[in-house]
């Protein structure tokens, strides 16, 4: 029995395979689903969002970093980049903070909303506290409200795993849209604000 | 994975997490979604499984191989996911349709996907063709626009490619 064999039997099923199982294993795992389907842009986006967010919260780590990126391989960084385009590092221009608080629908509930320009466009990263998991057939709906009163969806999360941060992402000029709403929205309902504000606070310090 | 990128991974630097996660990602996103069974639960499992690497980077031994370490972050990363999200939904519920966390060939979905990820890509759209959408010999041919005889020898390559990449797993 040689490897040929056993790669012809893992293409087509076909043929005397000693202990045939594990092939016939794999065989099934190529044809699932689950083994082909791309993992969504946004996670990666979110990785480098927070990676970036972290590193600006760690500066020990972020000396340690950039003493190699300087030194020996800032010439590896560029192709890498370059070859991995949509893994462009976020653009860390100057970040923004909106302190949230909460409306008389959720007067516990707090936190802040950090915005950072990327190449992707806006990260707004939530730190939530007192706003407890989405109920059962509800979400929670960032916006991006302007003053004129137009909102732009910036995502939705549900908290039910804990308080713990969210990144959300919005593609207009934050500038423009100032204010940062999360709402409580019913599954079903459509695409529109519901109305229940939950949480709202505007966005100081953007200089572009 | 490039010694160079697992160093700066291990310094820390955020663009190796993003070089580490072009080759690995797909293999994470596929075992948490083979363990959770949900493709929004996977992004989460995923984003988290690069964020807790990245942040254990300093604890990654490089004499040992890197697949094994960030899978055992994923699978818990999972498992972790899971639990919180039973927690959620009341336990009559849970009871009733609700089987557990998925571990079988949870080790085995990551392997294959991170081969498939090291095949080229005309190999590995081939392996698709055939396993994936199901489609024989003839009609890979006339999608791709070349005799029956190439799609067979390029078959018959990637399939011997795959089975080397994925040799260890046979000999379990």
């Amino acid at each position: 029995m040689t490897n040929d064999d056993r790669a012809k039997y893992l293409a087509t099923g076909k043929g005397e395979i000693p202990d045939s199982g594990r092939l016939d294993m794999i065989r099934g795992l190529l044809s699932d689903p689950g083994v082909w389907t791309e993992p969504p842009s946004g996670v990666v986006d979110g990785i480098g969002a927070i990676t970036v967010h972290e590193s600006d919260l760690q500066p020990s780590r972020s000396r340690r970093l950039r003493v190699p990126l300087v030194v020996a391989a800032a010439a590896v960084s560029i192709a890498i980049l370059g070859i991995l385009g949509v893994f462009d590092r976020p653009v860390v221009e100057p970040s923004a903070v909106a302190n949230l608080t909460g409306t008389e629908l959720m007067p516990s509930a707090s936190g802040t909303a950090t915005v950072r320009d990327t190449s992707s466009g806006w990260a707004i990263r939530l730190e939530l506290e007192g706003l407890p998991g989405a109920p059962a057939g509800s979400f929670y709906q960032g916006w991006a409200w302007s003053q004129e009163g137009e909102g732009v969806s910036i995502g939705t999360f549900h908290l039910r795993g804990g308080d713990y941060p969210v990144t959300l992402w919005a593609g207009v000029e934050l500038s423009e849209y100032p204010w940062i709403w999360v709402t409580l929205q019913e599954e079903g309902a459509g695409p529109e604000a519901s109305g229940l504000v939950l949480l709202r606070g505007r966005i100081d310090g953007l200089d572009r | 994975m490039d010694p160079e990128v697992l160093s700066r991974f291990r310094a820390g630097d955020e663009a190796a997490v993003k070089a580490v996660y072009e080759r690995y990602g797909r293999a994470v996103y596929a075992v948490t979604r083979s363990i959770l069974r949900d493709e929004g639960l996977a992004a989460d499992a995923t984003q988290t499984t690069f964020l807790k690497a990245w942040q254990a980077a300093a604890t990654y031994d490089p004499d040992r191989s890197f697949g094994p370490w960030i899978y055992a972050i994923a699978r818990r990363a999972a498992i972790d996911l899971y639990r919180k999200e039973v927690r959620s939904v009341p336990t009559s519920e849970i009871e009733l349709v609700d089987p557990g966390p998925s571990l079988e060939s949870a080790w085995e979905t990551f392997e294959v996907r991170v081969a498939l990820d090291r095949l080229s890509e005309q190999d590995r759209q081939l392996i698709r063709m055939s396993h994936f959408e199901g489609l024989s010999h003839s009609e890979i041919a006339g999608l791709l626009g070349v005799p029956v005889g190439t799609v067979k020898s390029r078959s018959h390559r990637a399939h011997r490619r795959l089975y080397e990449l994925l040799q260890h797993l046979l000999e379990m």
